[in-house]
Protein backbone atom coordinates (compact mmCIF):
# COMPACT_ATOMS: atom_id res chain seq x y z
CA UNK A 1 0.00 0.00 0.00
CA UNK A 2 1.17 3.57 -0.68
CA UNK A 3 0.84 6.36 2.00
CA UNK A 4 1.94 9.63 1.55
CA UNK A 5 3.00 11.69 4.00
CA UNK A 6 3.72 15.51 4.65
CA UNK A 7 7.15 15.99 5.54
CA UNK A 8 9.02 19.87 7.11
CA UNK A 9 11.46 19.40 8.65
CA UNK A 10 12.75 22.90 10.21
CA UNK A 11 16.29 22.87 9.96
CA UNK A 12 16.73 21.50 6.45
CA UNK A 13 13.29 22.65 4.54
CA UNK A 14 12.31 26.00 3.41
CA UNK A 15 8.82 24.17 2.23
CA UNK A 16 6.63 21.36 3.40
CA UNK A 17 6.65 18.75 0.68
CA UNK A 18 5.23 15.23 0.32
CA UNK A 19 6.72 11.55 0.34
CA UNK A 20 5.65 8.59 -0.46
CA UNK A 21 6.39 5.53 0.81
CA UNK A 22 5.17 1.94 0.68
CA UNK A 23 3.94 -0.16 3.65
CA UNK A 24 2.98 -3.45 4.02
CA UNK A 25 -0.51 -3.84 5.52
CA UNK A 26 -1.95 -6.48 7.94
CA UNK A 27 -5.55 -7.72 8.78
CA UNK A 28 -7.33 -5.01 11.15
CA UNK A 29 -3.89 -2.31 10.58
CA UNK A 30 -5.12 1.11 11.93
CA UNK A 31 -3.57 4.25 10.21
CA UNK A 32 -1.13 4.32 13.36
CA UNK A 33 0.63 1.47 12.15
CA UNK A 34 1.35 2.25 8.86
CA UNK A 35 2.74 5.94 10.46
CA UNK A 36 4.99 3.72 12.78
CA UNK A 37 5.71 1.45 9.50
CA UNK A 38 7.09 4.78 7.75
CA UNK A 39 9.01 5.45 11.09
CA UNK A 40 10.67 2.16 10.66
CA UNK A 41 11.67 3.21 7.36
CA UNK A 42 12.32 6.22 7.93
CA UNK A 43 13.71 7.73 11.07
CA UNK A 44 13.39 11.45 10.65
CA UNK A 45 9.65 11.05 10.18
CA UNK A 46 8.04 12.31 13.48
CA UNK A 47 4.60 12.20 14.53
CA UNK A 48 2.82 12.50 18.12
CA UNK A 49 1.21 9.15 19.48
CA UNK A 50 1.06 7.52 22.88
CA UNK A 51 -1.88 5.01 24.05
CA UNK A 52 -2.67 3.80 20.78
CA UNK A 53 -6.38 3.09 21.73
CA UNK A 54 -8.26 6.39 21.15
CA UNK A 55 -7.92 7.91 24.41
CA UNK A 56 -4.66 9.96 24.85
CA UNK A 57 -6.22 12.32 21.65
CA UNK A 58 -2.26 12.89 21.22
CA UNK A 59 -2.43 11.22 17.46
CA UNK A 60 -4.79 13.31 15.55
CA UNK A 61 -3.82 13.90 11.74
CA UNK A 62 -5.36 14.89 8.56
CA UNK A 63 -5.85 12.04 6.61
CA UNK A 64 -7.49 12.15 2.76
CA UNK A 65 -8.69 15.93 4.31
CA UNK A 66 -10.68 14.83 7.09
CA UNK A 67 -9.28 15.08 11.03
CA UNK A 68 -8.94 11.86 13.11
CA UNK A 69 -7.34 9.77 15.21
CA UNK A 70 -4.49 7.69 13.53
CA UNK A 71 -4.91 4.98 16.19
CA UNK A 72 -8.48 3.96 15.75
CA UNK A 73 -8.29 4.83 11.92
CA UNK A 74 -8.87 1.53 10.20
CA UNK A 75 -6.46 1.89 6.97
CA UNK A 76 -9.31 -0.21 5.14
CA UNK A 77 -11.28 2.68 5.43
CA UNK A 78 -9.24 5.13 3.52
CA UNK A 79 -9.08 5.70 0.14
CA UNK A 80 -5.57 5.50 -1.56
CA UNK A 81 -3.62 6.75 -2.14
CA UNK A 82 -4.04 7.54 1.50
CA UNK A 83 -2.15 11.40 2.58
CA UNK A 84 -1.66 12.04 5.56
CA UNK A 85 -1.22 16.08 6.76
CA UNK A 86 -1.08 17.39 9.82
CA UNK A 87 -3.85 19.64 11.63
CA UNK A 88 -5.31 22.02 9.18
CA UNK A 89 -4.62 25.91 10.36
CA UNK A 90 -1.97 24.85 12.88
CA UNK A 91 1.72 26.07 12.76
CA UNK A 92 3.70 22.75 11.68
CA UNK A 93 7.30 22.28 14.37
CA UNK A 94 8.22 19.07 12.31
CA UNK A 95 6.66 16.96 9.89
CA UNK A 96 2.81 15.93 11.54
CA UNK A 97 3.84 17.38 15.03
CA UNK A 98 1.98 20.68 15.39
CA UNK A 99 2.13 23.77 17.30
CA UNK A 100 -1.17 23.18 19.67
CA UNK A 101 -0.51 26.22 22.26
CA UNK A 102 -3.65 28.63 20.57
CA UNK A 103 -5.65 25.49 20.86
CA UNK A 104 -4.77 24.66 24.95
CA UNK A 105 -5.49 28.53 25.30
CA UNK A 106 -8.42 28.75 24.43
CA UNK A 107 -9.58 25.86 26.67
CA UNK A 108 -7.47 27.68 29.91
CA UNK A 109 -10.13 30.61 28.75
CA UNK A 110 -12.59 29.40 29.77
CA UNK A 111 -12.17 27.94 33.02
CA UNK A 112 -12.14 24.18 33.19
CA UNK A 113 -13.48 23.33 36.67
CA UNK A 114 -15.48 23.91 39.24
CA UNK A 115 -15.79 27.27 40.78
CA UNK A 116 -17.18 27.52 44.04
CA UNK A 117 -18.31 30.78 46.22
CA UNK A 118 -19.49 28.96 49.06
CA UNK A 119 -17.23 27.39 51.60
CA UNK A 120 -15.98 23.98 50.43
CA UNK A 121 -18.25 21.07 52.48
CA UNK A 122 -16.32 18.86 54.53
CA UNK A 123 -16.94 16.06 52.15
CA UNK A 124 -17.72 15.64 48.29
CA UNK A 125 -20.11 17.99 47.04
CA UNK A 126 -23.31 16.05 46.49
CA UNK A 127 -24.85 15.37 43.07
CA UNK A 128 -28.06 13.86 42.06
CA UNK A 129 -27.98 11.42 39.44
CA UNK A 130 -30.37 13.06 37.34
CA UNK A 131 -27.64 16.23 37.76
CA UNK A 132 -24.69 14.20 36.92
CA UNK A 133 -26.87 12.66 33.69
CA UNK A 134 -26.40 16.05 32.40
CA UNK A 135 -22.72 15.87 31.45
CA UNK A 136 -23.08 12.81 29.90
CA UNK A 137 -21.75 13.87 26.00
CA UNK A 138 -19.64 16.44 27.84
CA UNK A 139 -16.92 14.67 30.02
CA UNK A 140 -16.22 12.44 27.74
CA UNK A 141 -13.68 14.90 25.40
CA UNK A 142 -10.54 14.03 25.46
CA UNK A 143 -8.79 17.45 24.23
CA UNK A 144 -7.60 15.95 20.92
CA UNK A 145 -8.79 18.89 18.42
CA UNK A 146 -9.65 17.07 15.94
CA UNK A 147 -12.92 19.59 16.07
CA UNK A 148 -11.35 23.10 16.69
CA UNK A 149 -8.96 22.20 13.71
CA UNK A 150 -11.70 21.41 11.23
CA UNK A 151 -13.84 24.80 12.12
CA UNK A 152 -13.32 27.29 9.34
CA UNK A 153 -14.33 30.10 12.39
CA UNK A 154 -10.98 28.51 14.26
CA UNK A 155 -9.13 28.95 11.38
CA UNK A 156 -9.54 32.49 10.40
CA UNK A 157 -9.84 33.86 14.21
CA UNK A 158 -7.71 31.21 16.54
CA UNK A 159 -6.53 34.25 19.08
CA UNK A 160 -10.02 34.93 19.66
CA UNK A 161 -12.38 32.62 18.64
CA UNK A 162 -12.69 29.61 21.49
CA UNK A 163 -13.55 27.13 18.99
CA UNK A 164 -15.72 24.04 19.38
CA UNK A 165 -13.31 22.15 22.11
CA UNK A 166 -13.04 24.81 24.78
CA UNK A 167 -17.00 25.80 24.36
CA UNK A 168 -17.95 22.38 24.50
CA UNK A 169 -16.05 22.00 28.36
CA UNK A 170 -17.09 25.97 28.94
CA UNK A 171 -20.69 24.07 28.51
CA UNK A 172 -19.25 21.06 30.52
CA UNK A 173 -18.82 23.79 33.33
CA UNK A 174 -22.39 26.00 33.04
CA UNK A 175 -24.10 22.62 32.94
CA UNK A 176 -22.40 21.31 36.40
CA UNK A 177 -24.84 21.78 39.40
CA UNK A 178 -21.77 22.03 41.68
CA UNK A 179 -20.62 24.98 39.86
CA UNK A 180 -21.47 28.61 40.88
CA UNK A 181 -20.25 30.53 38.56
CA UNK A 182 -22.80 30.49 36.04
CA UNK A 183 -23.14 34.24 35.29
CA UNK A 184 -19.63 35.05 35.07
CA UNK A 185 -18.59 32.63 32.57
CA UNK A 186 -21.89 33.62 30.46
CA UNK A 187 -20.35 37.57 30.30
CA UNK A 188 -17.06 36.12 29.54
CA UNK A 189 -18.60 34.71 26.47
CA UNK A 190 -20.23 37.64 25.28
CA UNK A 191 -18.89 40.10 22.54
CA UNK A 192 -18.69 39.13 18.94
CA UNK A 193 -15.84 36.55 19.24
CA UNK A 194 -15.37 34.27 21.49
CA UNK A 195 -18.74 32.47 21.01
CA UNK A 196 -20.46 34.36 18.71
CA UNK A 197 -17.88 33.44 15.47
CA UNK A 198 -19.66 29.86 15.90
CA UNK A 199 -21.61 29.55 12.36
CA UNK A 200 -23.26 26.15 12.95
CA UNK A 201 -21.35 24.86 10.58
CA UNK A 202 -20.86 21.65 11.95
CA UNK A 203 -17.51 20.54 10.96
CA UNK A 204 -16.77 19.81 14.10
CA UNK A 205 -19.61 17.58 14.59
CA UNK A 206 -18.85 15.58 11.85
CA UNK A 207 -15.02 14.65 12.90
CA UNK A 208 -15.19 14.44 16.76
CA UNK A 209 -13.57 10.78 17.26
CA UNK A 210 -15.74 10.51 20.50
CA UNK A 211 -18.74 11.33 18.31
CA UNK A 212 -19.13 14.23 20.97
CA UNK A 213 -21.69 17.57 19.88
CA UNK A 214 -19.91 20.64 20.25
CA UNK A 215 -22.84 22.40 18.12
CA UNK A 216 -25.56 21.17 20.58
CA UNK A 217 -23.38 22.39 23.60
CA UNK A 218 -23.01 26.02 22.07
CA UNK A 219 -26.27 26.54 21.38
CA UNK A 220 -27.28 25.30 24.97
CA UNK A 221 -25.02 28.34 26.07
CA UNK A 222 -26.96 30.45 23.87
CA UNK A 223 -29.90 29.26 25.15
CA UNK A 224 -28.94 29.88 28.83
CA UNK A 225 -27.56 33.73 27.98
CA UNK A 226 -31.07 34.59 26.35
CA UNK A 227 -32.44 33.11 29.33
CA UNK A 228 -30.15 34.60 31.64
CA UNK A 229 -30.07 38.17 29.41
CA UNK A 230 -33.21 39.15 27.56
CA UNK B 1 -24.58 44.58 31.07
CA UNK B 2 -21.93 43.69 28.44
CA UNK B 3 -24.04 40.62 27.78
CA UNK B 4 -26.51 42.78 25.88
CA UNK B 5 -23.50 44.39 23.44
CA UNK B 6 -22.38 42.77 20.36
CA UNK B 7 -22.40 39.30 20.92
CA UNK B 8 -25.82 37.79 21.78
CA UNK B 9 -27.56 41.24 20.60
CA UNK B 10 -26.31 41.07 17.05
CA UNK B 11 -26.88 37.16 16.98
CA UNK B 12 -31.31 37.55 17.94
CA UNK B 13 -31.33 40.67 15.61
CA UNK B 14 -30.21 38.13 12.89
CA UNK B 15 -32.30 35.62 13.70
CA UNK B 16 -35.53 37.90 14.44
CA UNK B 17 -35.15 40.03 10.96
CA UNK B 18 -34.84 36.74 9.08
CA UNK B 19 -38.28 35.23 10.37
CA UNK B 20 -39.40 38.39 8.82
CA UNK B 21 -37.61 38.22 5.86
CA UNK B 22 -38.56 34.26 5.10
CA UNK B 23 -42.40 35.28 5.09
CA UNK B 24 -42.13 38.67 3.36
CA UNK B 25 -39.60 37.46 0.54
CA UNK B 26 -41.22 33.97 0.13
CA UNK B 27 -44.39 36.40 -0.79
CA UNK B 28 -42.51 38.78 -2.83
CA UNK B 29 -41.17 35.79 -4.70
CA UNK B 30 -44.02 34.56 -5.84
CA UNK B 31 -45.49 37.94 -6.68
CA UNK B 32 -42.94 38.26 -8.47
CA UNK B 33 -42.66 35.26 -10.47
CA UNK B 34 -46.26 35.10 -11.17
CA UNK B 35 -48.27 38.59 -10.92
CA UNK B 36 -45.55 40.97 -11.59
CA UNK B 37 -46.82 44.56 -12.48
CA UNK B 38 -47.33 44.87 -15.87
CA UNK B 39 -47.12 48.93 -16.01
CA UNK B 40 -46.69 52.04 -13.77
CA UNK B 41 -50.08 52.31 -12.46
CA UNK B 42 -50.20 48.48 -11.60
CA UNK B 43 -46.93 49.04 -9.47
CA UNK B 44 -47.93 51.93 -7.88
CA UNK B 45 -51.47 50.24 -7.07
CA UNK B 46 -49.57 47.23 -5.48
CA UNK B 47 -47.37 49.58 -3.48
CA UNK B 48 -49.90 51.43 -1.99
CA UNK B 49 -52.03 48.89 -1.37
CA UNK B 50 -52.01 49.47 2.92
CA UNK B 51 -50.74 45.88 3.37
CA UNK B 52 -48.18 45.72 1.02
CA UNK B 53 -47.11 49.23 1.93
CA UNK B 54 -46.85 48.21 5.73
CA UNK B 55 -44.82 45.56 4.22
CA UNK B 56 -42.52 47.20 2.33
CA UNK B 57 -42.16 49.87 5.38
CA UNK B 58 -41.25 47.16 7.76
CA UNK B 59 -38.78 45.26 4.90
CA UNK B 60 -36.62 48.06 4.49
CA UNK B 61 -35.25 48.26 7.91
CA UNK B 62 -35.38 45.11 8.80
CA UNK B 63 -33.46 43.68 5.55
CA UNK B 64 -31.06 46.12 6.12
CA UNK B 65 -30.15 45.66 9.82
CA UNK B 66 -30.00 41.91 8.90
CA UNK B 67 -27.71 42.76 5.78
CA UNK B 68 -25.86 45.01 8.15
CA UNK B 69 -25.11 41.95 10.68
CA UNK B 70 -24.33 39.74 7.82
CA UNK B 71 -21.51 41.64 6.32
CA UNK B 72 -20.23 42.40 9.81
CA UNK B 73 -19.61 38.96 10.43
CA UNK B 74 -18.45 38.14 7.66
CA UNK B 75 -15.66 41.01 7.77
CA UNK B 76 -15.14 39.89 11.35
CA UNK B 77 -14.30 36.50 9.96
CA UNK B 78 -12.00 37.12 7.54
CA UNK B 79 -10.63 41.23 7.29
CA UNK B 80 -8.14 41.28 10.01
CA UNK B 81 -6.74 44.87 9.65
CA UNK B 82 -9.08 46.97 11.62
CA UNK B 83 -8.89 50.01 9.76
CA UNK B 84 -9.67 47.91 6.51
CA UNK B 85 -12.54 46.45 8.44
CA UNK B 86 -13.72 49.68 9.72
CA UNK B 87 -13.91 51.34 6.35
CA UNK B 88 -15.64 48.67 4.91
CA UNK B 89 -18.73 48.11 7.83
CA UNK B 90 -18.97 52.57 7.25
CA UNK B 91 -19.25 52.08 3.51
CA UNK B 92 -21.59 49.31 3.55
CA UNK B 93 -23.36 51.19 6.15
CA UNK B 94 -23.39 54.61 4.34
CA UNK B 95 -24.73 52.25 0.95
CA UNK B 96 -27.06 50.61 3.31
CA UNK B 97 -28.66 54.14 4.79
CA UNK B 98 -28.81 55.47 1.29
CA UNK B 99 -30.17 53.20 -0.52
CA UNK B 100 -33.23 52.53 2.71
CA UNK B 101 -33.52 56.18 2.07
CA UNK B 102 -34.22 56.04 -1.30
CA UNK B 103 -36.62 53.18 -1.23
CA UNK B 104 -38.80 55.09 1.19
CA UNK B 105 -38.75 58.09 -0.85
CA UNK B 106 -40.44 55.39 -3.62
CA UNK B 107 -42.25 53.77 -1.03
CA UNK B 108 -43.95 57.49 0.22
CA UNK B 109 -44.13 59.01 -3.50
CA UNK B 110 -46.33 55.84 -4.45
CA UNK B 111 -48.71 56.33 -1.62
CA UNK B 112 -49.17 59.39 -2.90
CA UNK B 113 -50.32 59.02 -6.50
CA UNK B 114 -51.89 56.31 -5.41
CA UNK C 1 3.67 33.05 17.51
CA UNK C 2 6.40 31.74 15.26
CA UNK C 3 5.47 32.89 12.01
CA UNK C 4 8.25 31.45 10.00
CA UNK C 5 6.55 27.46 10.43
CA UNK C 6 4.39 26.64 7.87
CA UNK C 7 0.67 26.02 8.01
CA UNK C 8 -1.33 23.42 6.08
CA UNK C 9 -4.32 25.11 5.34
CA UNK C 10 -4.57 24.34 1.38
CA UNK C 11 -8.27 24.43 1.40
CA UNK C 12 -9.12 22.25 -1.65
CA UNK C 13 -6.96 19.45 0.05
CA UNK C 14 -9.58 19.31 3.18
CA UNK C 15 -12.80 18.11 2.90
CA UNK C 16 -15.92 19.66 3.11
CA UNK C 17 -18.59 18.39 4.68
CA UNK C 18 -21.97 18.61 3.10
CA UNK C 19 -23.30 21.01 5.83
CA UNK C 20 -20.16 22.94 5.15
CA UNK C 21 -20.97 23.32 1.56
CA UNK C 22 -24.33 24.58 2.16
CA UNK C 23 -23.08 26.95 4.77
CA UNK C 24 -20.21 28.46 2.63
CA UNK C 25 -22.73 29.08 0.27
CA UNK C 26 -25.21 30.60 2.43
CA UNK C 27 -22.65 32.54 2.90
CA UNK C 28 -21.61 33.64 -0.66
CA UNK C 29 -25.51 34.25 -1.64
CA UNK C 30 -25.92 36.64 1.42
CA UNK C 31 -22.80 38.63 0.08
CA UNK C 32 -24.43 38.44 -3.47
CA UNK C 33 -27.99 39.60 -2.62
CA UNK C 34 -26.26 42.11 -0.05
CA UNK C 35 -24.20 43.32 -3.03
CA UNK C 36 -27.59 44.01 -5.12
CA UNK C 37 -29.39 45.87 -2.65
CA UNK C 38 -28.09 49.30 -3.92
CA UNK C 39 -29.14 48.76 -7.71
CA UNK C 40 -32.85 46.98 -6.34
CA UNK C 41 -33.10 50.64 -4.32
CA UNK C 42 -32.46 52.42 -7.46
CA UNK C 43 -34.09 50.52 -9.65
CA UNK C 44 -37.50 50.26 -7.65
CA UNK C 45 -37.69 54.15 -7.52
CA UNK C 46 -37.31 54.45 -10.85
CA UNK C 47 -39.97 51.86 -11.93
CA UNK C 48 -42.31 53.85 -9.24
CA UNK C 49 -41.11 57.26 -10.65
CA UNK C 50 -43.36 57.37 -13.61
CA UNK C 51 -44.51 55.62 -16.45
CA UNK C 52 -41.26 56.45 -18.63
CA UNK C 53 -38.99 55.38 -15.55
CA UNK C 54 -41.61 51.98 -15.80
CA UNK C 55 -40.49 51.24 -19.16
CA UNK C 56 -36.70 52.35 -18.89
CA UNK C 57 -36.66 49.19 -15.84
CA UNK C 58 -38.45 47.04 -17.35
CA UNK C 59 -36.11 47.33 -21.03
CA UNK C 60 -33.39 46.81 -18.34
CA UNK C 61 -34.22 44.37 -16.89
CA UNK C 62 -35.25 42.55 -19.99
CA UNK C 63 -31.56 42.48 -20.93
CA UNK C 64 -30.12 39.07 -21.33
CA UNK C 65 -27.31 39.99 -19.31
CA UNK C 66 -29.06 41.39 -15.94
CA UNK C 67 -31.73 38.32 -16.52
CA UNK C 68 -29.06 35.91 -16.00
CA UNK C 69 -28.17 38.08 -13.08
CA UNK C 70 -31.73 37.87 -12.20
CA UNK C 71 -31.26 34.14 -12.39
CA UNK C 72 -28.32 34.13 -9.73
CA UNK C 73 -30.07 36.47 -7.14
CA UNK C 74 -32.87 34.36 -7.76
CA UNK C 75 -30.91 31.30 -6.97
CA UNK C 76 -28.87 33.01 -3.70
CA UNK C 77 -32.39 34.25 -2.10
CA UNK C 78 -33.55 30.44 -2.35
CA UNK C 79 -30.72 28.83 -1.25
CA UNK C 80 -30.45 31.25 1.50
CA UNK C 81 -34.25 31.08 2.58
CA UNK C 82 -33.96 27.44 2.93
CA UNK C 83 -30.39 27.07 4.14
CA UNK C 84 -31.60 29.64 6.70
CA UNK C 85 -34.32 28.09 7.99
CA UNK C 86 -32.43 25.12 8.45
CA UNK C 87 -30.32 27.63 10.51
CA UNK C 88 -33.32 28.41 12.36
CA UNK C 89 -34.08 24.97 13.38
CA UNK C 90 -30.87 23.90 14.54
CA UNK C 91 -30.71 27.41 16.47
CA UNK C 92 -33.95 25.61 18.14
CA UNK C 93 -32.25 22.51 18.65
CA UNK C 94 -33.95 20.98 15.82
CA UNK C 95 -31.81 18.19 13.50
CA UNK C 96 -28.48 18.76 15.50
CA UNK C 97 -27.01 14.80 15.52
CA UNK C 98 -24.71 14.64 12.61
CA UNK C 99 -27.05 12.11 10.23
CA UNK C 100 -30.26 14.98 10.16
CA UNK C 101 -27.71 17.72 10.14
CA UNK C 102 -26.44 15.76 6.91
CA UNK C 103 -29.84 15.28 5.64
CA UNK C 104 -31.24 18.48 5.99
CA UNK C 105 -27.90 20.21 4.70
CA UNK C 106 -28.68 17.92 1.05
CA UNK C 107 -32.43 18.94 1.13
CA UNK C 108 -31.36 22.65 1.26
CA UNK C 109 -29.33 22.52 -1.31
CA UNK C 110 -31.14 20.62 -3.51
CA UNK C 111 -34.70 21.74 -2.75
CA UNK C 112 -33.35 25.50 -3.88
CA UNK C 113 -32.52 24.22 -7.42
CA UNK C 114 -35.37 22.20 -7.71
CA UNK C 115 -38.01 25.43 -7.08
CA UNK C 116 -35.58 27.58 -8.97
CA UNK C 117 -36.11 25.28 -12.03
CA UNK C 118 -39.61 24.60 -11.25
CA UNK C 119 -40.75 28.46 -10.51
CA UNK C 120 -39.01 29.31 -13.67
CA UNK C 121 -40.68 26.98 -16.25
CA UNK C 122 -43.77 27.86 -14.21
CA UNK C 123 -43.59 31.87 -14.46
CA UNK C 124 -42.11 31.45 -18.33
C1 LIG D 1 -35.01 34.89 2.92
C2 LIG D 1 -34.98 35.08 4.18
C3 LIG D 1 -33.70 35.01 4.96
C4 LIG D 1 -33.45 34.13 5.96
C5 LIG D 1 -34.37 33.04 6.49
C6 LIG D 1 -32.11 34.41 6.42
C7 LIG D 1 -31.50 33.75 7.45
C8 LIG D 1 -30.22 33.98 7.87
C9 LIG D 1 -29.61 33.39 9.02
C10 LIG D 1 -30.27 32.41 9.98
C11 LIG D 1 -28.36 33.86 9.10
C12 LIG D 1 -27.32 33.53 10.17
C13 LIG D 1 -26.33 32.55 9.71
C14 LIG D 1 -25.16 32.45 10.61
O1 LIG D 1 -25.14 33.02 11.70
O2 LIG D 1 -24.22 31.79 10.21
C15 LIG D 1 -28.15 34.72 7.98
C16 LIG D 1 -26.97 35.36 7.68
C17 LIG D 1 -26.80 36.25 6.66
N1 LIG D 1 -27.79 36.75 5.82
FE1 LIG D 1 -29.66 36.09 5.74
N2 LIG D 1 -31.58 35.43 5.68
C18 LIG D 1 -32.54 35.84 4.78
C19 LIG D 1 -32.42 36.85 3.85
C20 LIG D 1 -31.25 37.54 3.59
C21 LIG D 1 -31.10 38.55 2.58
C22 LIG D 1 -32.19 39.03 1.63
C23 LIG D 1 -29.79 38.96 2.63
C24 LIG D 1 -29.04 39.97 1.83
C25 LIG D 1 -29.51 41.02 1.29
C26 LIG D 1 -29.14 38.22 3.66
C27 LIG D 1 -27.82 38.33 3.99
C28 LIG D 1 -27.18 37.62 4.95
C29 LIG D 1 -25.77 37.67 5.20
C30 LIG D 1 -24.73 38.49 4.44
C31 LIG D 1 -25.53 36.81 6.27
C32 LIG D 1 -24.19 36.49 6.93
C33 LIG D 1 -23.68 35.23 6.35
C34 LIG D 1 -22.68 34.55 7.21
O3 LIG D 1 -22.39 34.97 8.34
O4 LIG D 1 -22.14 33.54 6.74
N3 LIG D 1 -30.05 37.36 4.24
N4 LIG D 1 -29.30 34.80 7.24
S1 LIG E 1 -14.93 17.47 21.22
FE1 LIG E 1 -14.30 15.60 20.21
S2 LIG E 1 -12.98 16.29 18.53
FE2 LIG E 1 -13.17 17.97 19.94
S3 LIG E 1 -11.39 17.82 21.26
FE3 LIG E 1 -13.09 16.76 22.29
S4 LIG E 1 -12.91 14.64 21.66
FE4 LIG E 1 -11.61 15.82 20.26
S1 LIG F 1 -20.45 24.45 14.46
FE1 LIG F 1 -19.35 26.22 15.21
S2 LIG F 1 -17.72 25.37 16.37
FE2 LIG F 1 -18.48 23.68 15.10
S3 LIG F 1 -17.18 23.75 13.29
FE3 LIG F 1 -18.90 25.05 12.95
S4 LIG F 1 -18.34 27.12 13.45
FE4 LIG F 1 -16.89 25.68 14.35
S1 LIG G 1 -2.61 7.39 20.27
FE1 LIG G 1 -3.84 8.06 21.93
S2 LIG G 1 -5.62 8.74 20.89
FE2 LIG G 1 -4.49 7.84 19.27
Amino acid sequence: MKISVYRYNPDTDTKPRMQDYEVKTFQGMMLRDALLEVKKQDESFSFRHSCGEGVCGSDGVNVNGRNVLACITPITELKEPIQVRPFPGRPVIRDLVVDMTQFYEQYRAVKPYLVRKDPLPEQEILQSPEERDKLDGLYECILCGCCSTACPSFWWNPEKFHGPAALLQSWRFLADSRDQATEERLDALDGPYKLFRCHSIMNCVEVCPKGLNPTRAIGKIKDLMLDKGV
Amino acid sequence: MSRQASGLMAWVIQRATAVYLALFLSYLLIQLAFNAPVDHAALVAWVSHPVVALGLVLFVPLLLAHAWVGIRDVLLDYVHVLGLRIGLLTLFAFVFIASGLWAFKAIITAGLQG
Amino acid sequence: MQTTRPVFLDLWRIKLPIPAVVSILHRISGVLMLLAIPLAAILFHQALSGPAGFEQVAGILGFWLVKLILLILAWSLLHHLFAGIRYLLLDLGLGLDRPAARQSAWTALIAAVVVLVIGGVLAL
